[in-house]
């Protein structure tokens, strides 16, 4: 145990640096917007002394560094500085943020369920019928599913579902489930599509082992023997790299509310970008990018749970 | 003496089994058996050609400079192949003309990243110590890194261009090819035939970009292709968000986003791109897969 917890500790630390980055990363996209925000604020018959004023007012004369600490400390205080949109004027960016966070988490805990309840039993039973024609039309389903781009799996979703049938709403988040429905879906099927895959070579891999074939030569039901027997073997490296796949859908959702007009996170970046407000982008793309860290964090910790070898290297 | 004498020996084993001809031709040999090479190949070929070929091809101006109106949402027909956009324009000649776009940009992309990841991982992996401590460090850090989110950061920072995207796409994707090399760089340098050409004197510029990165070219060309892919992928979603290739020029992530309000009347404008972007992503995964399975049967289920 005392491993797990010096492995834990040794990994918490090395997330803190790619935090930092993410924070330099977030910094440095101020540096390089072009144009001097402070000549953009001004009136055009400003005088230098002026300018050189407000530039000291906002800190804007002293070096990299030093600006770059000042706001590490700010964040650190939980402020993330005010949006500059015309509808959120000197709204708080965490403010903001708070109000459309649960947005996102919902559509990511709804995707995440349809992206393990569709892969797992998809991958058993491709695994269970391996190179029969069943097997082959699931592996090409999963190649087109992971290849196909999220936004235009949303836009032929929409068509089918809203235009064509006339069955769910194609956009907002007033209608409660029928309106998450198709954003999480199109959210959830590339993922759908990894984890079948990787179920199916788990389950190959556990169904070839010894005591599955002593189990099955004691005449167990076969049934019982992958259900009961391979299947909890084989689910584990699924399941550890569920932290892994919060990467997936962190990048997945800017793209999928934008396209189903969903007011959780990644719809507040394509909003902000096009008002530019950068305030705004700064703290979203932070706050994700925190996300996929713990994400990671997350499947190192489940993963050297589930295999004391990993605890040692 | 004896050591020269023994790869003196090699290699004219090797060349008596045809040298590199007859390694390449191996190679081709495998790769037209491999069902996924050869379709995806298939699909690349399609596309790249009809790229290729736009600026002769018999189809209409994509980026007409006299719109016609009355001409808009028209349905497909054999005048216009995929129908035309809300301005009129013809749809199939712009989704080729997009194809342009996505290719150049990934491709660029693609080599840049590979040329960072290639010296950077090299270097590490080759000489270890504080430079691999240092260097892999930085890697890892960018590895870690969602590289959507990165490539969306710096576009939305450096301002909507296609050498910004290219730009941003690079310095979000090269983690990938950097700890490929550096692991393979680790493995190589302590082969006999690197400590050979060391023993007889060759530099360690030489022996990096002679003797250890063309042993470690089949995973690279792997990666490159998927890479391709997933480079299609990042341009063609900022593309679609706004921050990627700017109006009037064709892009395939641009045209589905202006095609949405257009769903109900004109289902066409948002379509077609996207088929074509399917089609394109899909050709270099399976190029990527197959060409696994054919230069290296170890490296099977690796990709994740």
């Amino acid at each position: 145990m005392a491993d797990l917890v010096s492995y834990v500790i040794r990994k918490i630390l090395l997330a803190i640096p790619v935090i930092l980055l993410a924070t330099l990363i977030v910094f440095l996209m101020l540096y390089l917007t072009p144009g001097d925000p402070i000549v953009a604020i001004m009136p055009p018959h400003a005088t230098q002394a002026d300018l050189q004023e407000l530039r000291a007012k906002y800190g804007f004369d002293q070096p990299f560094i030093v600006q770059y600490g000042k706001f590490l400390m700010r964040l650190l205080h939980g402020d993330m500085g005010q949006s500059v949109a015309r509808s959120t004027l000197n709204v708080d960016v965490s403010t903001l943020l708070m109000q459309r966070l649960p947005k996102t988490l919902e559509l990511m805990a709804i995707g995440l369920t349809i992206s393990y309840s569709v892969g797992i039993p998809l991958g058993v039973f491709s695994a269970l019928r391996q190179n029969s024609w069943k097997d082959r039309s699931v592996m090409v389903f999963t190649l087109i599913a992971y290849a196909m781009p999220s936004f235009w799996l949303g836009i032929l979703l929409m068509l089918l579902f809203s235009v064509y049938l006339g069955w769910l709403q194609a956009e907002g988040t007033v209608g409660g489930f029928s309106s998450i429905i198709l954003p999480a879906l199109t959210l959830g099927l590339g993922n759908a599509a990894l984890t079948t895959r990787m179920m199916r070579s788990s389950m190959l891999e556990v169904t070839r082992q010894d005591y599955i074939t002593q189990l099955r030569s004691r005449g167990l039901p076969e049934r019982e023997v992958i259900l009961k027997h391979a299947l909890k073997n084989a689910i584990l490296p699924v399941i550890t790299v569920i932290g892994l796949d919060i990467g997936w859908f962190v990048a997945g959702a800017v793209v999928v509310e934008t396209v189903f007009s969903w007011s959780g996170v990644g719809m507040l970046i394509t909003t902000s970008i096009s008002n530019h407000d950068f305030p705004a982008v700064q703290g979203c793309i932070l706050v994700l990018a925190i996300f996929v860290v713990l994400g990671n964090l997350i499947a190192d910790i489940m993963y050297a749970f589930v295999d004391p070898r990993v605890r040692l290297g | 003496m004896r050591l020269r004498k023994g790869l003196n020996d090699r290699l004219l084993s090797w060349k008596m089994s045809g040298g590199f001809k007859q390694t390449v031709a191996d190679i081709l040999e495998r790769s037209s058996r491999n069902s996924m090479v050869v379709i995806g190949m298939t699909l690349i070929i399609v596309i790249v050609a009809l790229a290729l070929l736009a600026p002769v091809l018999p189809i209409a101006d994509p980026t007409p400079s006299e719109l016609f109106l009355e001409d808009r949402t028209l349905p497909p027909s054999s005048d216009h192949w995929f129908g035309t956009d809300e301005l009129g324009r013809d749809v199939f000649s712009r989704v080729i003309w997009g194809a342009r776009v996505s290719l150049t940009v990934a491709t660029l992309a693609v080599v840049f990243s590979l040329m960072i990841g290639v010296v950077l991982g090299l270097t590490a992996g080759y000489f270890g110590g504080v430079v691999d401590y240092i260097i892999a460090g930085t890697i890892d850090l960018f590895w870690t890194f969602p590289a959507f989110l990165l490539a969306l950061a710096f576009a939305a920072a450096l301002g909507p261009s296609l050498a910004n995207v290219i730009l941003a796409i690079s310095i979000s994707y090269w983690a990938g090819f950097a700890r490929l090399m550096r692991g393979q760089a680790l493995s190589v340098r302590e082969r006999q035939y690197v400590e050979a050409s060391r023993a007889l004197g060759a530099k360690n510029i030489r022996i990096m970009f002679a003797h250890v990165l063309p042993n470690c070219l089949s995973p690279l060309i792997v990666w490159a292709s998927v890479g391709v892919a997933d480079a299609i992928t990042i341009e063609s979603s900022l593309s679609f968000l706004g921050v990627g290739t700017q109006p009037p020029t064709p892009s395939w992530g641009y045209m589905l986003f202006r095609g949405i309000p257009f769903l109900e009347e004109a289902p066409w404008i948002a379509t077609f791109p996207g088929l074509v972007l399917l089609i394109t992503i899909l050709g270099f995964n399976l190029l990527g897969d197959g060409l696994r399975d054919v230069l290296d049967p170890r490296m099977k289920g690796m990709r994740r």
